[in-house]
């Protein structure tokens, strides 16, 4: 066990989470695929202090923190989509191109 | 006195633009109560004072050197430009000339203008011109003599134009003015090419420098060429004529100056520059084949024209080309004799002809005749000038054209030939206008036709008296060749060429076995004559074709390329803007994509040091 290891399956969710979030055309999708980006960016900073400070664990503060924050912007982007949903009565994230050229 | 008349005779020029300047106000648009009479008698007033003063200064000048005055104008950087007025009794003596031409013709305008109301123009515009002419007889440099030819040129525009509201006016204007100005510009290559190799534009000092100058003969060749161009044009020669001809549209009275001295002032220089020209002999022989060429042509012409003014306009290109003869053989005192007497006898010409149309309108001489019962006058007078024209004993062209073949009898024959041949074309064309005008039934047009009143006949007749006392005037100042020394072959060809035309022109013109109006049995030669050998379609063929067609290109090209290129740049931009403007998508993920791009360029391109070798070897 290593930590490149943890690094690396953080990467490969931080992309699974990119793809969802470029690709998905369900609104509550591209929240799940930020939650994915967040996910692997607590496994990261875990990773990292469980390996490199396991003194004095700073990443474990701020992955409290991501988790804490990461919940309310879901629930804010949960009350956007929402909102959203209620003008348009659709969250299809192709339909939402009002503000192009 | 006289000797301080003669000091201050560079005033006489003066005298003309304080006239001209003072005749301005009285244009209808300024004094409008008292008419536009006043104009004119200031002016006329104006060019007695100066006809006055330059008289009494010639007799001071009798018999002295010439002297110069200089009058500095501009001094810069090297160049020193200085006004050297020469008084002389040549020059004096032309100052007595233009004002005296000018004073006759301006008491003709109050008569001919009886009608008009445009006084102030045209009598500023005459003494613009005496102005003009004054100061370039006095003005003894090459470059003040240019100066006031361009002035000139643009006061020809403008008295020729001045009834505007006619559109042949407007065009006779614009050729004059264009035709003359085409010479003017050659002559300025000239001037300017002759001050790095003379050093001088002052007449004397080139005359000085020319006598010893070892320049390379196609250099002054070429330089000489420049020079005579202005001259040709001013002189209406082949092939700058047409403007004179043109240049008939507008009043009589500017055209007894115009034929009489303003044609001159192009001999002027001609003669002040003949030791220039002595230097190349492929200028004196441009010079000789333009003059004969004009005058054998235009005298041709002047027989085949039906229009009264423009008989005698062709006349003066004539009597202009002989000038270029004389001065081409190196005959200053012919040439300067031959435009004096050319001067009063054409002025004469133009008077008696300029009564007639006056009160008969027509200005056709086929619808004329029959006057001679009632215009004596006119008819005194037209002989007159007709004999005093033409080499007939004893007035004045005879000893003018006797000094020019004189010479010529010797050196080039045929050349005397040509002058016998113009002098009896000549008299062919003069007596055949007298013919028509005077001869012959009256016509619908003459039927009734009173003497004109006294404004006009007045200067006529005066006019008249001095071309007769014309022989007496330069016996006294013993002008005339004595007649030991007389070659009599040459004079009896002379009087007999004249004989000879005016004889065969009236038997033609007067007898009634041949029907008029007259018909060649060639008619394309009777109209290639009657239309001038077709200038009007040989300019707008070549000349106007070529400029019209490059100023087309020029302004197709301006329009098209230069403009299009810029014009290219904005559209380009434009439609950058219009295409690119569709990155923006509205689609979010599309934006969370181009940053995610971003961030990924910026990083690869940030860390390719560390990676960037190995993974291109990698796949290589």
């Amino acid at each position: 066990m290593q930590l490149q290891y943890f690094l690396l399956l953080a990467a490969a969710l931080f992309c699974i989470g990119i793809y969802g979030v470029i690709t998905s055309r369900n609104a509550v999708r591209v929240l799940m695929s930020i939650e994915l980006l967040l996910n692997a960016v607590n496994l990261n900073l875990m990773a990292f202090s469980n390996y490199l400070d396991s003194v004095e664990i700073k990443g474990q503060v701020f992955t409290v923190f991501v988790i804490t924050v990461a919940a309310a912007e879901a629930a804010v982007g949960l009350a956007i989509v929402l909102a959203i949903y209620r003008n348009r009565d659709t969250v299809d994230m192709e339909q939402f191109n009002l503000l192009k050229w | 006195m006289s000797q301080y008349l003669l000091e201050t005779v560079w005033l006489v020029p003066c005298y003309a633009l304080i006239g001209a300047s003072f005749a301005i106000p009285w244009s209808p648009g300024l004094i409008r109560l008292t008419g536009p009479r006043p104009a004119g008698y200031v002016n006329l007033v104006m060019t007695f004072l100066s006809f006055l003063h330059s008289a009494i200064a010639l007799q001071a000048t009798w018999n002295q050197p010439p002297q110069e005055l200089f009058l500095p104008w501009l001094d810069v950087a090297g160049l020193n430009l200085t006004i050297a007025v020469e008084i002389s009794s040549l020059s004096v003596g032309g100052l007595v000339l233009i004002c005296g031409l000018n004073f006759l013709a301006q008491i003709f305008a109050i008569g001919y203008m009886e009608m008009d109301w445009g006084w102030g123009r045209f009598f500023s515009l005459l003494g613009l011109f005496e102005a003009g002419l004054c100061a370039l007889v006095l003005c003894n440099n090459l470059f003040f003599s240019y100066v006031i030819l361009e002035i000139l040129t643009l006061g020809t525009y403008l008295l020729v134009g001045l009834w505007f509201s006619q559109s042949l006016v407007v065009t006779g204007a614009r050729d004059a003015f264009l035709t003359k100005r085409t010479g003017d510009l050659f002559l300025l290559m000239g001037v300017l090419a002759i001050w790095p190799l003379a050093g001088t534009w002052n007449y004397t000092e080139l005359a000085e420098w020319a006598e010893k100058a070892k320049v390379d003969p196609t250099a002054i060749g070429l330089v000489s060429l420049a020079l005579i161009a202005g001259p040709m044009g001013k002189c209406a020669q082949f092939p700058l004529h047409l403007w004179l001809d043109e240049a008939m549209e507008g009043p009589v009275p500017s055209t007894i100056l115009r034929n009489s001295v303003v044609v001159a002032s192009g001999a002027w220089v001609l003669v002040k520059l003949q030791p220039v020209f002595a230097l190349s002999p492929i200028v004196s022989n441009a010079m000789i084949g333009i003059g004969a060429v004009t005058a054998v042509g235009a005298s041709l012409i002047a027989i085949a024209q039906i229009d009264l003014k423009r008989c005698l306009s062709y006349t003066v290109s004539a009597y202009m080309g002989l000038v270029f003869i004389a001065v081409g053989t190196q005959q200053d005192d012919a040439a300067l004799l031959l435009v004096l007497t050319h001067a009063v006898s054409a002025a004469l010409l133009v008077m008696s002809t300029g009564g007639i149309i006056w009160n008969s309108i027509t200005q056709d001489v086929t619808k004329l005749g029959g006057l001679w019962g009632r215009r004596p006058i006119s008819g005194i007078a037209f002989i007159v000038g007709t004999l005093g024209l033409i080499g007939f004993p004893p007035l004045g062209s005879f000893w003018a054209l006797m000094e020019l073949s004189d010479d010529l009898w010797v050196t080039k024959p045929w050349l005397v030939g040509v002058i016998l041949l113009v002098n009896a074309l000549t008299a062919f064309s003069l007596t055949r206008e007298f013919c028509l005008l005077f001869g012959g039934k009256p016509k619908a047009m003459s039927e009734r036709s009173p003497e004109v009143h006294w404004p006009m006949v007045l200067p006529m007749v005066i006019l008249l008296g001095f071309v007769l006392h014309l022989p007496l005037v330069l016996e006294s100042l013993s002008l005339l060749p004595s007649w030991a020394s007389l070659n009599k072959d040459v004079a009896l060809l002379l009087a007999w060429s004249s004989i000879f035309g005016c004889s065969i022109s009236a038997v033609i013109y007067l007898s009634d076995f041949i029907p008029k109006p007259i018909h060649l049995p060639f008619k394309g030669l009777q109209d290639l004559l009657a239309y001038d050998f077709y200038t009007p379609k040989l300019y707008r063929m070549t000349i106007i074709l070529g400029v019209a067609l490059i100023s087309k290109l020029t302004d197709m090209v301006d329009r098209l390329v230069v403009d299009g290129i810029v014009n290219f740049v904005g559209l380009f931009s434009v439609l950058g803007g219009e295409g690119l403007k569709y990155s923006t998508s509205g689609q979010t993920q599309f934006y969370a994509f181009t940053i995610l791009m971003g961030v990924s360029v910026l990083g690869a391109f940030v860390t390719w040091q560390y990676w960037g070798t190995q993974f291109l070897n990698l796949i290589f």
